[in-house]
């Protein structure tokens, strides 16, 4: 199975402050950037830019289903749905 | 996100010296202070901007070819991990000056050309043969191995004239031409009734540069102006709404002063003695300009919650209250329904 690996011209940042008021999950936890390509990310997000390198999807979805009550297969096709997003802007590449 | 408040500006807009070989009619800069800061007080200055988060600076001034320590800045810059960028207008630039730029971490070089006609360019520019070394630069880039884009002040002199530069930045391969708004400032306030354009005008320009971004290929055809969202077009890319300015970049002037952007005369602290988070987090003109109230015409647009007023430079220049709608705008009057 393919890994999937952070493009390493990418630049990347945590964002050391939320907004007020906001969800984890809405917060802005970290920022991608790449040439004219920007990209904010939540922590959900940002745990899974940094296991891109080199794990598998597999490994990826095995890694959060331990930390979430939620289906796998929801769960994978949440994950693929962001690796995509980061796929379409150059953002990663599998190997 | 059109609140999203980052920790720290993504790139810097940096005039390391405001010395010119150029006379142009739209110079935003020409009155701006000469002092510059020296090397090592302006290494520390960087170091600042790198430990704060900033990803990208982009040298400006002034020409940054003028600068004798350009290379070693630039050299000292990418080391430490910043993405290193300029905007020049090619004068100075020959073979040997681009190879030099690619190895001191150049990964992107913008040129200023405002127009396919030479004589045109030549005489916005104020200076013979600044064309034919504007193009001859792009290709001694290319050749280098460093990104090119061109950079083209819209204007009266160039509006017209969309397919032209599509066509030139096509033959001079670069992988970017930029059409930047034009802004009302030092010398383009002066020029402004020779050059700038008027509202009706510059919803028939968008109108038309938005056709070629959609049609051209092996292009990218960059549109900055928050205005186009009266058109339903929007830079997909960004994160937030309205201007960049102060939300995703910042400006440095040569003495270290930092500015909101560059066309914007309000200095907010000096990067030599100010802490640049703490600035960025807490200055009132940047919340002012993050939090823009609509105003006038705007009040009730349609348009509003993605234009945020349009270009805020504009609108601080020629009425004084940065809340002011855009002045460029072409909307009705009356609001939106």
């Amino acid at each position: 199975m393919s890994k999937v690996f952070r493009n390493p011209d990418v630049l990347w940042r945590r964002e050391s402050d939320t907004s007020e008021g906001a969800s984890q999950e809405e917060a802005v936890a970290a920022i991608l950037f790449s040439g004219g390509s920007m990209l904010s990310l939540n922590e959900f997000g940002i745990e899974l830019w940094e296991m891109c390198d080199g794990q598998t999807v597999d490994e990826l979805v095995a890694s959060q289903l331990s930390e979430f009550d939620v289906d796998e297969d929801v769960l994978r096709s949440d994950i693929q749905e962001f690796l995509n997003s980061l796929l379409q802007k150059g953002f990663i590449r599998y190997e | 996100m059109s609140n999203l408040q980052l920790k720290a500006p993504l790139t810097i807009n940096w005039a390391i010296n405001n010395s010119c070989n150029f006379a142009c009619s739209h110079c935003y800069s020409r009155e701006d202070t000469h002092d510059e800061l020296p090397r090592d007080v302006l290494y520390t200055c960087i170091e600042k901007v790198v430990k704060a988060g900033v990803f990208s600076v982009n040298f400006g001034g002034g020409e940054p070819l003028l600068h004798p320590d350009l290379l070693d800045i630039a050299s000292f810059s990418s080391g430490l991990g910043l993405r290193v960028s300029m905007n020049s207008n090619g004068w100075l630039l020959d073979h040997d000056k681009a190879v030099a730029l690619k190895e001191a971490g150049f990964t992107k070089v913008g040129i200023s050309i405002d127009s396919h006609l030479p004589d045109v360019h030549d005489n916005f520019r104020g200076v013979a043969g600044s064309h034919v070394r504007a193009l001859a630069a792009l290709g001694h880039l290319r050749s280098a191995g460093i990104t090119t884009s061109i950079s083209t002040v819209i204007c009266r002199i160039n509006s017209s004239t969309i397919d032209e530069l599509v066509a030139l930045a096509l033959e001079h391969g670069v992988g970017q031409l930029n059409f930047h708004n034009f802004k009302c400032s030092g010398l383009g306030m002066s020029n402004k009734d020779e050059l700038d354009l008027t509202p009706e005008e510059w919803k028939l320009f968008y109108r038309d540069a938005i056709a070629a971004k959609h049609t051209v290929k092996n292009l990218d055809i960059s549109l900055d102006d928050p205005i186009i969202a009266l058109l339903d077009a929007r830079d997909a890319g960004s994160l937030v709404k309205g201007s960049v300015c102060g939300k995703l970049s910042l400006n440095i002037k040569a003495n270290g002063d930092m500015t909101p952007c560059g066309f914007i005369p309000i200095v907010i602290g000096n990067i030599v003695k100010d802490d640049l988070q703490q600035v960025w987090k807490d200055s009132a003109v940047l919340d002012k300009m993050r939090n823009k109230q609509p105003t006038g015409k705007c009040s009730g647009c349609s348009k509003y919650d993605d234009c945020l007023g349009g270009c805020t430079a504009r609108a601080l220049a020629l009425t004084g209250d940065m809340n002011s709608p855009d002045p460029h705008c072409w909307g009705s009057d009356a609001p939106a329904k």
